[in-house]
């Protein structure tokens, strides 16, 4: 059963086409990594080329955290890479240089949301158009090998080549430049070296600021055949998705925005999806995080109406179980309760006069996008371990 | 250093993860998201002086069986420094530290002190109460709205209530002093409005303490002018910050999840402050289309302090005259014959069932009429009367 939804581990052996089951490299555990085998025999027989994997790297990966109760399979991998540097000719916004990326915002008021006027409307529209060709840019290089501290670097120096600073960088301390969010990772982690494994799913949540402005974006992404097969995966990614859309059709002038949460909980639920309740979408303009906060649960209290000129994000988190989260030690990774995977969409909206403009919409070549439920496969041996509680 | 023996192949260790039996069980997982027992909060305020370490200890004495926590000062306000919380039971007192996590602030929905408060319970174990003791010049009303989580979130605390102390002695210089300079935020300005009001027109519980420094006329007028600033709160007369009961004198009141004492407002009001008063609006049995008509005026009277003006022929249709809500209560009785409950503090509200329907054969209870009741500055009551009359009578 733990394996239908955390996803059937390859054995890594020489040659070797079977499924892993719990058996792992003593020595790769201690370094944090996490080498599956079928068996102690076919461990032998790879041993001499398996055991190269220990000395690769000079400072040796680990897990940094290593009594944390994990809740999944996934595990931080460092040490993080040197941190980036952002060229001084590039506007840095507030929080790049403060102690602990504090970026100091005024308390506002909870009723108190900015419009903008057509010109700040212009800025928003550049930032974001920029942010979805990082995004797009950074989503092309996913692949199964390719570390997510190297989706980092390049996103980082995409956000560079358009003179935008990656808002992400030292907001509330954060370390890097784009959040990286695997599988059982509800949103906020860290690029690391965690290698991006066939059948992964990951979630790339990209900010720029440029102009005086942010554009803030993301999508969650397949990783390989094995991904798309996986009918779990495709269940709590495109339900994720969808919710996204059902709730921008609610968005023009006069939308409470108390109203998005009950409609994605509803298509969630209809999915059989929990929703994560803890992160809400958010006012964005010259501030990264403003008012207002939009709750993507039913039964919530927010406050306002949508007005004209209004900038916000709306960007449900959706899950296969448990809709409780809870963040590893390094304050910032949060991940479901029970370990089961969650997905995740964003856009940055703009309220016009008679309804909505998707800021950061797709482009015509964008990698990703939507994808049809794989069939179910029968119980012979690997449509054991994929899907089979479906219901 | 860790390569020891790269010739041999060690063994294969088992990784099997304890929690994996959990992971694609929906039944598990739903369990976990079935909040527990919800710990009450409430929010003891009032000035310097005015006995509220004296009614906390009183508490902590009367209710020596439990494990009550008390955090200290004006916690909704800063999110950078740590917080020491106090816990006592048996008369055993320790000391906690409450650790506000520094991840997105901005963007989690959770105030960072209910996450603090929730993964100490996690850790050490569950309260049986939280009492919040603000500082002297604290705003309840910009506290509340913290604690009055979304029943969504499946938070484990919830706000039970603010309780007011005030002294006999002081509280009507207090309440006629021109307000703090700096204090307050520009909506008061202008208004004479002293941090006694506010914490008078949010409370749900008003114990007017010190009774013997003043004379029985004395505390007659006083009673008198809080009942006109809060006519739906109730007033305890104590000496030494004692009370004759605490639940649901001060405990457990339940204050944001029914409406009780409305009809306290039925015997008749008067506007002896001349800075904020109670209001009371009949609603008759609303159909639904009324039922979002009310919401509407609620959303443009909360949230963009706009009264919808009726149009009188004749007069100027402007409405000039400027207001703020800080407390709402109403119950509402639909003509499909459920009732409904309004709840609000500042610009946060919601209509939400009231469970103890009419199923209960208490003929009485058909007869009572719906009712809203508005706590706050600049509030007249004809002009508000008249304007959600329009409004429903629209619909």
């Amino acid at each position: 059963m733990a394996e239908v939804v955390t996803g059937a581990k390859n054995c890594i052996g020489v040659g070797c086409p079977k499924d892993a089951g719990a058996l792992q490299c003593p020595t790769c555990l201690k370094l944090g990594k996490e080498s599956s085998f079928c068996s102690q025999d076919c461990f032998k027989r790879s041993w001499s080329e398996h055991k190269s994997v220990h000395k690769s790297g000079s400072i040796a990966l680990h897990n940094p955290f290593p009594t944390f109760p994990y809740t999944g399979p996934l595990r931080p991998i460092y040490p993080l890479s040197e941190r980036r540097t952002v060229p001084e000719s590039i506007p840095h916004p507030n929080y790049a240089k403060t102690e602990g990326g504090n970026p100091n915002y005024k308390f506002a008021a909870r009723n108190s949301i900015t419009c903008l006027d057509k010109k700040q409307q212009a800025g928003m529209r550049k930032v974001c158009r920029m942010a979805r060709e990082v995004l797009d840019v950074a989503a092309r290089e996913l692949k199964p090998g390719v570390t997510t501290d190297y989706i980092d670097e390049v996103v980082h120096k995409e956000c560079i080549k358009r003179d935008s600073y990656p808002s992400p960088l030292n907001y509330s301390g954060f370390p890097k430049s784009v959040c990286t969010s695997l599988n059982e990772v509800i949103c906020h982690g860290i690029p690391d070296q965690r290698m991006i494994r066939e059948g992964d799913i990951i979630n790339l949540d990209v900010t720029l600021y440029h102009g005086g402005f942010h554009g803030d974006l993301n999508e969650t992404y397949y990783i390989g055949e094995k991904a798309l097969k996986d009918r779990e995966s495709v269940r709590v990614v495109e339900t994720a998705r969808e919710c996204l859309e059902e709730a921008i059709k609610l968005v023009k002038p006069g939308m409470a925005f108390k109203d998005p949460g009950t409609v994605i909980e509803k298509h969630a639920k209809s999915k059989g999806c929990g929703v994560i309740r803890t992160y809400c979408g958010h006012g964005i303009n010259s501030l990264f995080h403003c008012a207002p906060n939009i709750p993507h649960y039913d039964k919530n209290k927010a406050v306002g109406i949508a007005k004209p000129g209004m900038t916000f994000t709306i960007e449900p988190m959706i899950s296969l179980g448990s809709f409780r989260d809870k963040t590893w030690p390094d304050d910032w990774t949060s991940v479901t309760l029970d370990g089961s995977r969650t997905a995740q969409f964003e856009h940055t909206l703009l309220v016009t006069e008679d309804g909505v403009e998707v800021l950061t919409a797709r482009l015509a070549d964008s990698p990703g996008g939507p994808v049809e439920m794989p069939p179910e496969l029968k119980a012979d041996g690997e449509g054991a371990a994929n899907g089979a509680s479906d219901k | 250093m860790m390569f020891v023996d790269e010739e041999e192949p060690p063994n294969l260790v088992d990784v099997t993860h304890p929690s994996a039996s959990a992971v694609a069980n929906p039944i598990t997982s739903r369990l976990q998201d079935i909040s527990l027992a919800k710990v009450p909060l409430t929010i003891v305020t009032g000035y310097l002086g005015a006995g509220k370490t004296t009614l906390v200890n009183y508490i902590l004495k009367e209710q020596h069986g439990k494990k009550i926590a008390v955090i200290l000062n004006e916690f909704g306000d800063s999110a950078d420094v740590e917080k020491a919380l106090t816990v006592t039971q048996d008369g055993q007192e320790t000391q906690e530290w409450l650790e506000l996590a520094n991840g997105c602030i901005c963007c989690s929905i959770k105030d960072s002190g209910v996450n603090a408060i929730e993964s100490l319970m996690s850790r050490r174990g569950t309260f049986d109460y939280i009492l919040l003791e603000t500082s002297g010049l604290a705003d309840p009303g910009n506290l509340a709205p913290l604690f009055w989580v979304d029943d969504g979130l499946g938070s484990t605390i919830y706000l039970d209530g603010i309780v007011t102390l005030v002294d006999a002695k002081n509280i009507l210089l207090s309440l006629d002093e021109m307000p703090v300079e700096g204090k307050g935020d520009a909506e008061h300005e202008g208004m004479h409005m002293t941090t006694a009001h506010l914490q008078i027109s949010h409370a749900d519980v008003i114990v007017i303490n010190k009774c013997d420094s003043v004379t029985p006329e004395q505390l007659g007028t006083i009673e008198k002018r809080i009942a006109g600033i809060n006519g739906l709160a109730k007033i305890h007369r104590t000496q030494y910050s004692q009370v004759p009961k605490l639940e649901s004198f001060l405990l457990d009141l339940h204050a944001y999840d029914g409406v009780e004492s409305l009809d306290a407002m039925s015997k008749g009001h008067s506007h002896l402050d001349p800075t904020i008063s109670t209001i009371a609006l009949p609603l008759p049995p609303l159909t639904p289309r009324q039922l979002s008509s009310l919401e509407s005026w609620l959303r443009s009277v909360l949230w963009e302090s706009i009264l919808p003006v009726v149009p009188i022929p004749g007069h100027d249709s402007e409405s000039e005259s400027a207001f703020a809500i800080h407390r709402l209560k109403g119950r509402i009785f639909t003509t499909t014959d459920t009732v409904k409950m309004i709840q609000g503090v500042r610009e946060v509200f919601e209509i939400v069932d009231l469970d103890r329907g009419r199923s209960d054969g208490k003929g009485m209870e058909s007869k009572e009429e719906g009712k809203l009741v508005l706590i706050g500055r600049g509030l007249d009551e004809d002009a508000f009367g008249r304007s959600l009359r329009a409004r429903l009578g629209a619909a």
